[in-house]
């Protein structure tokens, strides 16, 4: 991704892939569980854990603690400056599919 | 100003594909037990036999417990299912499925009351099968595609059925027996079990 400028730009906290995954999957469904958030980004406990507590430090996410049939559910929702973030990451890739494909033509 | 290379390009593509794949899993429900359904569908044939044997196609008497049992078929084999794969059984995915389903079939419900009470039961089949498919292909937009290929298939059995009433109870069969066997077994082979 080095060669471009909007390649360098990027937002490097969602860029990572389980990141990506998290703020991908909650853009999508507005509210999900830790055990909803597993099974589809395929990953472990820990690794999850991990990278949703970056995305939380940030305001990307918004983590709520609670209780379902008397077992802890933790919930977590994408908040305003994490759907600008995610919106404007997309539009970054798709900026640089275009410019590639400009500089293709021109060539 | 650099210029994004062919690498960056295919890169970026790559992530794309990625985003939306993840934002379709997150919203899809994929815990549709093919055993279920072909369950389901020795249910729906054994209705049409008895009816055939009874001789009348839209016996409410076969054909109500018929739909409860599949009911009860479905959401056990589908929970099942849940448990099996790991998947959430009551996803966001699911509660809208079943949100967009329900109106559907509640238009049945009250179709079904108000053609019976007019003696109009030959319309009863094309009905039925009609609204299911309805139903079946709305809640389909948040699960496999092979459901909504079945959904599909019910709307045109349906119409048929409303068109030629007199072809009620082997549309039935095809339909609610046929049909779910058919896609039952699909599933089964497709996305294990």
């Amino acid at each position: 991704m080095a060669g471009s400028n909007v390649a360098e730009s990027l937002d490097r906290l969602i860029h990572e892939r389980i990141r990506l995954g998290i703020v991908s999957a909650l853009a999508a469904e507005d509210g999900m569980s830790f055990a909803d958030l597993k099974q589809v980004l395929q990953t472990t406990d820990g690794n999850l854990s991990v990278h949703a507590r970056k995305l939380e430090d940030a305001g990307y996410i918004r983590v709520t603690k609670g209780f379902e049939d008397r077992r802890p559910r933790t919930q977590y929702r994408l908040t305003a400056k994490g759907r600008r973030a995610f919106e404007e990451y997309v539009n970054q890739m798709e900026t640089i599919i275009s410019e590639a494909r400009d500089a293709l033509e021109r060539s | 100003m650099t210029i994004p290379t062919q690498h960056d390009r295919e890169h970026a593509k790559e992530t794309l594909d990625y985003i939306r794949r993840t934002m379709e899993s997150a919203t899809s429900f994929t815990a549709v037990s093919g055993w279920g359904l072909v369950t389901v569908g020795f249910v729906g044939l054994v209705a049409a036999w008895l009816a055939w044997s009874g001789g009348r196609d839209a016996d409410l008497r076969i054909w109500l417990p018929t739909a409860f049992v599949s009911v009860v078929i479905a959401s056990i084999s589908n929970v099942a299912k849940a448990r099996r794969t790991n998947v959430p059984i009551w996803s966001g995915a699911i509660r809208r499925s079943v949100w967009v389903i329900a109106p559907a079939l509640a238009a049945g419900g009250v179709l079904t009351l108000a053609l019976a009470r007019d003696g109009a039961t030959h319309l009863l089949p094309g009905m039925w099968l009609a609204l299911y498919g309805a139903g079946v292909t709305a809640g389909a937009e948040f699960s496999i595609r092979a459901i909504r290929w079945m959904g599909i298939s019910f709307l045109l059995l349906g119409a048929v059925g409303l068109l030629r009433p007199d072809w009620g109870l082997p549309l039935l069969a095809a339909g609610f027996g046929g049909l779910h066997l058919v896609i039952g077994i699909n599933i089964v082979v497709r996305h294990g079990g």
